[in-house]
């Protein structure tokens, strides 16, 4: 009896884990450049970047540091999961048109990212 | 534009220059079977590019990471059975799926900019040089994994494919959490300091070995685990091989 009561609270947590709402932010191309530029999110939690493409062209979304990479096309929105990460700076940038598009993400204190926000 | 069409073209031939080099190196392919499966590949990246924009809005805006995972695992096990029994079948698959993962963002990239004002001259010179890169490293690397196999035999030559065809597996895993079908676990070792992934060398090394500066922990025991998997299959079953010709 204990053993299952054990396995349904194993399997909820396991249920409630995988269906936590990782917080979400917007990132917007336009003119070949990203906005903004610089989002802050929590150390060591998993956040959610949904990224529209503004522009009458493609653009690849590319991180070496965050390990990401995925082609935005025009006039749509992609969905780009981040983290958890430590504390630092993540950079990214299109691949597309390196030298305007380029963004970083700023791992920080929760209390951090209130005040910037 | 000139040397962002130079660096595109240079990331995504590369890995596709490469594979074909080490699998030219294990059995060597007529120019024929090598020239219909570029060509092949050519066309599946052409329709997988028209068909991107479309498939990439299925399942909530996630469905070309799907499509290339499915094409990250397909070059892994198409690789492994080449280097074990060495079919024609095997050759096309890999060859295919690669130029179909990489190719395609290069197509995107051309067919996007190709319009733009005074775009054409540059996109043209930077894919020229790009090429003509990659043909010069695919050669010294030919010759190079060729004087290693009559020296040292197949393993050093299994041990190079292994850890390339590890790297598409690295590439499935990023994609599947970029995805959040799996959640990313702290990261190993930090080494962007001592090499860049965004230098030559370290543009290179992923290329060639799937090199990451930050890998998390799931990455480092997928990548050992298949290398050493793929490394015991192409051992034991060409020993298991030998033993039944002799």
């Amino acid at each position: 009896m204990t053993k299952r009561l054990f396995n349904q609270c194993l399997c909820c947590l396991l249920f409630l884990s995988f269906n936590a709402a990782s917080k979400e932010y917007l990132i917007i191309l336009k003119d070949h450049l990203f906005y903004p530029s610089q989002i802050t999110i929590p150390a060591n939690k998993k956040v959610k970047l949904l990224i529209e493409n503004q522009d009458s062209t493609p653009e690849e979304f590319d991180s070496f540091d965050l390990n990401r990479e995925k082609v935005l096309y025009p006039n749509r929105k992609s969905i780009i999961y981040i983290g958890p990460l430590s504390k630092g700076y993540y950079e990214f940038f299109g691949e597309f048109s390196p030298n305007t598009a380029r963004g970083v993400v700023i791992v920080g204190d929760e209390e951090a990212q209130h005040a910037n926000n | 534009m000139l040397i962002t069409s130079l660096v595109m073209s240079l990331n995504q031939l590369l890995p596709v220059a490469i594979l074909l080099v080490l699998l030219q190196v294990v059995k060597k392919q007529s120019a024929l079977k090598i020239g219909s499966a570029l060509l092949i590949g050519a066309l599946m990246s052409f329709m997988y590019m028209q068909s991107a924009s479309w498939v990439s809005q299925w399942f909530e805006h996630q469905g070309l990471e799907y499509s290339q995972i499915g094409l990250c695992i397909t070059i892994f096990i198409a690789v492994l059975v080449f280097a074990i029994k060495q079919k024609s079948a095997a050759f096309y698959i890999a060859v295919i799926s690669t130029i179909t993962l990489y190719l395609s963002h290069y197509i995107i990239y051309l067919t996007s900019f190709w319009q733009s004002n005074d775009a054409g001259q540059s996109l043209f010179i930077g894919t020229l040089l790009g090429v003509g890169i990659c043909l010069s490293f695919s050669v010294l690397l030919y010759f190079l994994m060729n004087a290693i196999k009559h020296r040292f035999g197949m393993y050093p030559l299994f041990t190079l494919l292994a850890f390339n065809s590890a790297a598409k597996l690295l590439v499935a895993l990023d994609l599947a959490s970029q995805i959040d079908l799996i959640t990313n676990t702290a990261t190993v070792w930090d080494l962007r300091d001592v090499l860049s992934e965004n230098s030559e060398l370290g543009r290179v090394l992923r290329a060639l070995v799937g090199y990451e500066a930050t890998p998390d922990l799931m990455s480092v025991l997928i990548y050992s685990t298949s290398s050493v998997i793929f490394l015991s299959l192409c051992y034991v079953i060409s020993a298991s091989m030998s033993k039944e010709r002799v």
